[in-house]
Formats: C-alpha cells, structure tokens, sequence
C-alpha cells in the first residue's frame, strides 16, 4: 500500500505534529547570498516562515523571488547563508534531499512525465512505492488525496492530455503525496486562468488551515492581498521588508517593489508629427494558443516615443511579433504610414520601412554564427550595391560593414569569426545600427537595454532619443520602469495582454506604473 | 555537460578554435591515429599491418589503373557528398540521396533507352543526365513539400523513400518485363543497354568526364552558395530560421529548394553511373550505398564543397583497395572495420578540435544551475 504512509493517514499525522505549534517558526534563511557569474541574485536575504500561513514573495522581474524559494527547496546552494527548519540548522543538498525534510516546490516549468497518468506520476520516485504496485489501489488513493484538497485530476487520465492548470493541480499533489509541510508556488497563477486561480486560492486555504506553511510567489498586487496573511517584497536580490497583510495596502507595496524614485530627464521636447503606426483592437495568440494580446489600441506619431510598461510575460513579445509579421493576428489591425499591414508578410513590412529590435537578439535578431556583415546585411542584402539581381556583392557588404561599425561605434569586431562573439552591448548596437541605417519609419524596440552594462544602455537611449528627433516613430517595449519613464512620451501598460492604462510622464509616479503592472486599476484623480 | 564520478566530475567544455595549421594539421594526425589501431586490429587478425598498408596504398593510388579505379568510384560520392552538404548546411536533413540517386539513375536509364538513337551526342547526354537530375530534385520534392509546409520530420520521410526507391528499382528489373528490362535474358535479369552514342565520353581507360562534371558541380555549389542570395539566404536559415523568418526570408520555399539542389545533385550521380559506367539500370551496383556514404564525405569535408573532392577520393581509395587487400588474406570485413575507425576518429579529431575535457573535484550542488 504505497500511498498509505504520506497519503490521506499520512498527512493527518503530519499535521498533529505541527499542530501544536500553529504559528510557531517552519523555516528561517538568515543572510542567505547567491551569485551566478559574479552576479548576486540574492544578498544577504532574511526571510522567515510560520506554520499555518500563507507568505506571499512579492517583486518585480529579477528581484530575485525564484533563486530564493529555490535555495530552500534544495535546488541551488547558497554562497552563504543559513537555512533553519523548525528551529534545526540544516544543509539541504540536493530538492529531493529538501523533499525528505518536508519541503516541496511547484516550478512555473512542471517537472511531469507527460507519456504517464496522474497516478503514475505520483507513484514515480515515491520512496514507498512497491515494484508490484496495484494500479486500482494507487488511482484510488490519488482520487481520494485529490478529493480531500479539492485538487480534483482524474488518476487515470494521461498528463498529456490534463490542461496546465490541471497539471499544476498534479504537481500539488504529488508534493502532498511526498508529505510536504512547507509548499512553495512559483508564479502559480501565470498560467491558471481567473477561476483556476480561485479554486487554487481554496486549496492554498485548506492546506494552511491544516497546518501547512505555503510560500506564494506573485507580482499581482490584488492576489496577494487577497490570500496571503504575510507579505515580503524582494527588489534587486535584497529583500526590502516584510509584514502583516493587514499592515500592507496596494500603493506601498508597489512603492516597495519599484522601489527608486523615478525622475522625467530632461530632452528636447519635440512636437509629435502625424500618426505613423496606428494599432487597433490587436488581438493575437501566444505559443499555448491562448490570447497572449487582447484588443490592444496603440497610435505612434512622428517623432514620438511610445513606452509600453509591463511585468515580462504579460503580452509584449506577442505584440511586438504581432507588429512584425512574425505571429498571427486574429482580430484587429495595423496600420503602417497608411497602408494596411495586417496580413502583410513580414518582408512587405520592411519595405514599407517598419523597423525592429526583437527581445531576443541573438537567435531572432541575428544569426549568431555568420559574421557581422552578413548580419549587418540581412535586410538591405536585396538592394544594390549589395546585390544585383541574384548575385550578391561581398565587397559591398563588407564595406557597408567597415562604415556601420565605425558610425555606430560597434566594438571587439574580429572579421569573419561569428557575431555572437560580441559582447551584449555591442550586439545591440550592431542590430540598431542595421535597422536605422534602413532609415525606418517606424521602429518597435523590444528590451533595448536588457541585460547590458551602464554605458551601453546609455549609448543605446541616446540613439532611440536621436531617432526620434530624425522623425521617426518608436514603440519601445520595455520592464525597466526608468527607461519608460526617460524616453517615453507615453506610456501604455500591459497586463495580462491588455492594456491597464495610458499616462504621460508627469503622471507615472512609480505607485501609479507598479500598480497597474499588478494589474490594479487606477482612478485617473 | 558534466559527469560525476564519485568525488570527482568530468567537465566537457567548447573551447575557442585553435589557429589555422591545428585545423589543417588535425585531419592528418587523426588518420594516424586510426591507422594505428587498424594495424592491431589486422596484426591480430593474422596479418601483417605493414604490407596491409603498402597494398592499400598501392591498389588506391599507384600506377594508372589504381588511380583510375579510384577515381571512377569517386565521382559519384562526389556528388552525394554534395547533395548531403547543401541540405546539411541549412540543418536540413536530408539521408534520402541514396533513393535520389536511384531514381535519378531510373530516369537517366529511361530517357536514354527512349531516345535511342535519335539524339547524337552531346545533346543526347546532356538530355539524359537532365532527365536524371529533375527525377533526384522531385523525389527529393516528395519530402520537401511536407518538410516546408507541414513540419515534418525529413529524417524519417527521406529515409523511408530510398527503400521505396530501391523497391521501384528492383521491380523493374527483377520482376515485371518492363521498359527497362533486357527481355531477353530471363535467367540473369538485367536492365536494357542504352545506345552508345550517348555513352559519357572517356578520359582514359574507364575514367570517364562524370569525374569533371562531379568537380564542376563542387565548384558552381560554392560560388553559389558564397556570391548569390539564394546561397546568403541558405547561410542565414541554417544559423537561425527565426533570424531567417525576421529577416522576411521565405523559409518554406527556402527549405524546398536547398531539399531539390540535394535531390538533383544525388540524381545527376545516378544518371552520371548509369551514362559513364553501367550503361544500363543495374540495380546490384546501384544499391551499393553511395548515397549514404555522401553523408560521410560531406562531414568529413566540414561541409565545404572544395573539401568534398579530395575526402571523395580519400574514401573512394579504400572502397578500390579491398579487393586487393583480399587477394593478399585481408579479409573484407576487416577492410570495411578499417574503413570505420579511420571516420571514427576524423570525426573525433573534430570534435577534440571544439572540445576540452577535464577532471575536477565535484561541485558542492550537482544541480546548481542559474535559472
């Protein structure tokens, strides 16, 4: 009887143990720092965690939330720090090392076997599973596990068919049938829809109310006051405070997870030109199928820079592909100087002078492996001088090459090795300098300055900021809240693909950008 | 990648390339090397390495008539080995140039039987290893049109069109009294000979102007794919078909027409055996494995059209020395072992070129991995 230790009998014994001491500490990480490649993703991080409660981690992308709950599932070993369960000082060596002390983590990337059914799954790597097991007993033990948490999978229902929402439910509980007595969520709500989302909200409740301790990771404001009894905001790897939710109310926490005032540089004031990029009711679809933009209007003019704001994954890689040409639109259009681009092929799009910077640089953006001429040719290669008719001119790439690299000021280029040799920065430099020398009319920035070093990002601002006082118009896609507000002459927000609000710069206050990127809406008073 | 062996790890990892005379000295040392462990392995089958080797060279490059067979069997690996690099340089790939070549031969065979006499010359040959070269092209097609605009595996449907191949083969001569066949043998069915005006004319002895035709192609295949935009736009597909996609590149069309350059280069083979060897579709020296072997010469080549040549002759000079080594009690399946190891460790001097391996104390975490 595989399932009888850790299932339903199982969990109730766990649960007395730590019934006695509901509200006393499960787990304390005390000064805990995690570099990867010199860079910190935690330092000197304190948190702490008691029975019965569910503690939200809140912060923006890269604050740091995932490299903590994966210190205390085992999965990364800090630099420093320690790690306390129930006031015992422990070295968790590996997750399943962590899963043996009762603590378990859901990845926002599940960690099924697709080809097996629910109940195989939770049998697979269960220390008492039988090598004879009966497949009857096992499904009905996982059907009754299930039906106590409202964790509801059918056991003998192959993973691959189960929806993601119902695989989370299927990571859960195969964490419960492990015996987990600290359960920590990544970002569980990413993927769940808004009912999915109640009815996880439920079993988060029950396994708490039994004693559990649950860390809920999120970056939506209105979840984490609504479920969490505590509250830690991380920003930049350091956490910035905690507290009772009571004590907590929306525009503090946003202030926590913004963090840094944000100030309007000062630059020319231009006045816009006429509309050139005039989207309306975009509405495309992500990878899963789902809508990943949701009837989105944007109007760019000449000379104007237009900031779209958002927590990754909230629709901005869809819209700006979407603009593109490189995904599907299902409803909706875009308009380009006029013409109607929406079933344009991407190609008739660069002709009509649409620029673009992807997110991803060095697989979309560039061919990594060619050198940088060929790179630096991948739009203009069907023009003379680079080409007449079929035949292509190597000279004339190559002295394109020579003139680009000393106007965009494109270092560390070692002619004929690959471009992906070239640092971050300069590779950014390198696919501005191909996508402005296109002279566009429109240029969509995804992540400009992701990822690069101080001078970089201001090399590269300074020639979004020139490019706009050339004329042309901008649609910068960005998660830096200071970039948005430096360069944009508007900013639009994008929350779960739609758009959250519109502000000039004056009006974004970092409380004002943080809470309708949580997906808060604002009263414009 | 890393491999923990009790407290200690293996570490693999890519290195920058070495200079130039390391690239260009590598292949040499690793033939060596391979050499070396040929001759334990035909010192322990009984036989003396040193002569072994001596014949093998001998039989493979000495003297006209070696040099000729060598040659001969070359120019159709040539010419697979082109087939499978242009794929291969787009990711594509493509293992179906053997059935290629099959059909290409088919087709080659057919329109030469068709036009008999009629056709003098010149025009007559070139109709016939035209007719060769669009048959390799189409039945390439019939992967590359659901390759393009469905996703399908090419590995798969390539792979399983060289038995249907082989099978249309076969039946034509071993079991129907079709258009191909020689009716008139019935105990021994062979194919029909085709006219001998459109014989490909001879250099010397066998060695006919496939072997030119076959350079010409590497030749065309590389200023192709360095000075035209089919040949940048290949490059960049290959790199990276979402750079290729974002750059507006028709990546369909793209992989359709590099799958139809491999299908008619691996056609022009069969078409140039059946004009300037057989003289006839024979399906026992046509189902010999040149096709595949193309796949070898195009990774021993690096992928690159010039390399193909001499990789083509290199390889084509064991497959003639064989029967030779026979003759002095090398047995034939020693001969095809040697043939192995000596790719084994090219292809292993290739990879060592890339790579370091080290040991090292194993990490605190084996899991830890930034996110």
């Amino acid at each position: 009887m595989p399932l009888d230790r850790a299932g339903a009998a199982g969990a109730a014994a766990q649960i007395d143990r730590s019934d006695g001491r509901l509200g006393g500490e499960a787990a304390r990480l005390t000064s805990i720092t995690k570099s990867f490649y010199g860079q910190a993703a935690n330092e000197d991080v304190d948190f702490d965690l008691r029975w019965g409660e569910i503690h939200a981690l809140l912060g923006e992308n890269g604050a740091g939330k995932s490299t903590l709950c994966s210190v205390l599932a085992g999965l990364y070993h800090p630099d420093s720090g320690e790690i306390r369960l129930d006031g015992e000082q422990v070295e968790l060596r590996s997750p399943h090392h962590a899963l043996e002390q009762g603590v378990g983590m859901v990845y926002q990337h599940f960690r099924l076997v697709e080809r097996f059914t629910v109940a195989e799954n939770l049998a697979l790597g269960h220390p008492d599973t039988k090598v004879l097991a009966s497949r009857k007993e096992l499904e009905r033990q996982v059907a009754e596990l299930g039906r106590r948490y409202g964790l509801e999978a059918a056991p003998e229902a192959g993973v691959w068919q189960l929806s993601v929402g119902e695989q989370q439910r299927v990571e859960i509980l195969k964490l419960l049938h492990r015996g987990v007595r600290i359960l920590i969520l990544d970002e569980p709500t990413a993927v769940l829809t808004p009912q999915e989302a109640r009815s996880l909200f439920a079993t988060m409740r029950a396994l708490a109310d039994e004693g559990r301790a649950i860390i809920f990771v999120s970056h939506k404001l209105d979840e984490v006051m609504e479920v969490s009894d505590r509250v830690s905001v991380l920003r930049d790897g350091r956490m910035v405070g905690s507290m009772e939710i009571a004590e907590a109310d929306p525009a503090r926490l946003a202030r926590m997870m913004v963090g840094r005032d944000l100030a309007v540089p000062d630059r020319p004031r231009i006045e816009a030109g006429a509309p050139v990029l005039s989207i309306t009711g975009l509405t495309a679809a992500g990878d899963r199928g789902i809508e990943a933009v949701r009837n989105v209007d944007i109007e760019v003019r000449a000379s104007q820079i237009v900031g779209v704001a958002g927590v990754a994954g909230n629709g901005q890689r869809e819209l700006a592909e979407a603009i593109a040409g490189l995904r599907r639109i299902e409803h909706g259009q875009i308009f380009l100087g006029g013409v109607d681009i929406t079933r344009a092929s991407p190609r008739q799009r660069i002709r009509l002078g649409l620029g673009f910077v992807p997110e991803d640089r060095m697989r979309t953006g560039m061919a990594g492996g060619l050198p940088l001429p060929a790179n630096l040719a991948l739009k203009a290669y069907r023009r003379p001088p680079l080409s007449r008719g079929p035949l292509l001119s190597k000279r004339a790439m190559d002295d394109r090459a020579r003139r680009l690299e000393h106007r965009f000021d494109i270092r560390g280029v070692r002619w004929g090795l690959p471009t992906s040799l070239l640092s971050g920065g300069n590779i950014q430099r390198a696919i501005l300098a191909r996508e402005l020398s296109a002279g566009p009319k429109v240029l969509v920035a995804a992540a400009p300055t992701r990822g690069l070093d101080v001078a970089a990002i201001q090399a590269i601002r300074r020639l979004l900021l020139e490019e706009r006082e050339a004329g042309t118009a901008i649609l910068m896609i960005s998660e830096d809240l200071e970039e948005i507000m430096e360069l944009s002459d508007e900013i639009v927000v994008l929350y779960e693909g739609r758009i959250m609000g519109r502000l000039e710069p004056g009006q974004a206050s970092p409380e004002v950008l943080g809470m309708l990127m949580a997906g808060r809406t604002v009263d414009p008073a | 990648m890393n491999l923990a062996v009790g407290a200690r790890e293996i570490v693999v990892e890519r290195r920058p390339l070495p200079p130039l005379w390391v690239r260009a000295a590598a292949p040499t040392f690793s033939v060596f090397f391979g050499l070396v462990i040929g001759a334990v392995i035909i010192w322990a089958a009984g036989q003396d390495p040193v002569l072994a080797y001596t014949e093998m060279v001998k039989k493979g490059f000495l003297g006209r008539l070696p040099l000729i067979g060598t040659l001969v069997i070359a120019t159709p690996l040539i010419l697979t080995g082109l087939a499978a690099l242009v794929a291969f340089r787009m990711k594509i790939w493509n293992i179906g140039a053997e059935g290629q070549l099959i059909m290409g031969a088919v087709a080659s065979a057919g329109m030469g039987l068709w036009i008999g006499d009629g056709v003098g010359g010149p025009v007559g040959i070139v109709i016939m290893l035209a007719a060769g070269a669009a048959a390799g092209a189409l039945w390439a097609a019939l992967a590359a049109l659901p390759r393009a605009y469905f996703n399908t595996d090419e590995v798969i449907s390539t792979l399983m069109l060289n038995f249907v191949a082989l099978n249309i083969m076969n039946y034509l001569i071993f079991s129907s009294i079709s258009y191909w066949r020689d009716a008139e043998r019935v105990t021994f069915p062979s194919g029909r000979g085709i006219s001998e005006i459109l014989f490909l004319p001879r250099l010397s002895g066998r060695l006919h102007i496939g072997l030119f035709i076959a350079v010409a192609a590497a030749a065309v295949l590389w200023w192709a794919l360095r000075y035209t935009r089919w040949g940048f736009e290949v490059q960049v597909t290959g790199d990276s078909p979402r750079a290729a996609r974002y750059a507006g590149m028709g990546v369909d069309r793209k992989i359709l027409s590099v799958l139809m350059v491999s299908g008619a280069l691996a056609g022009l083979a069969g078409g140039i055996e059946v004009g300037g060897v057989l003289h006839s579709l024979d399906p026992r020296a046509l189902s010999l494995g040149v096709g595949f072997a193309g796949i070898v010469v195009a990774a021993l080549a690096r992928l690159s059209p010039f390399g193909v040549v001499p990789v083509a002759v290199f390889v084509a000079s064991i497959t003639n020395a064989g029967p030779g080594l026979q003759s002095i009690g090398v047995s034939s399946e020693v001969v095809l072992m040697l043939e192995g190891i000596l790719f084994l460790c090219i292809v292993a001097g290739e990879w060592f070129l890339r790579n370091t391996i080290r040991v090292q104390p194993a990490a605190g975490s084996p899991a830890a991995r930034p996110a």
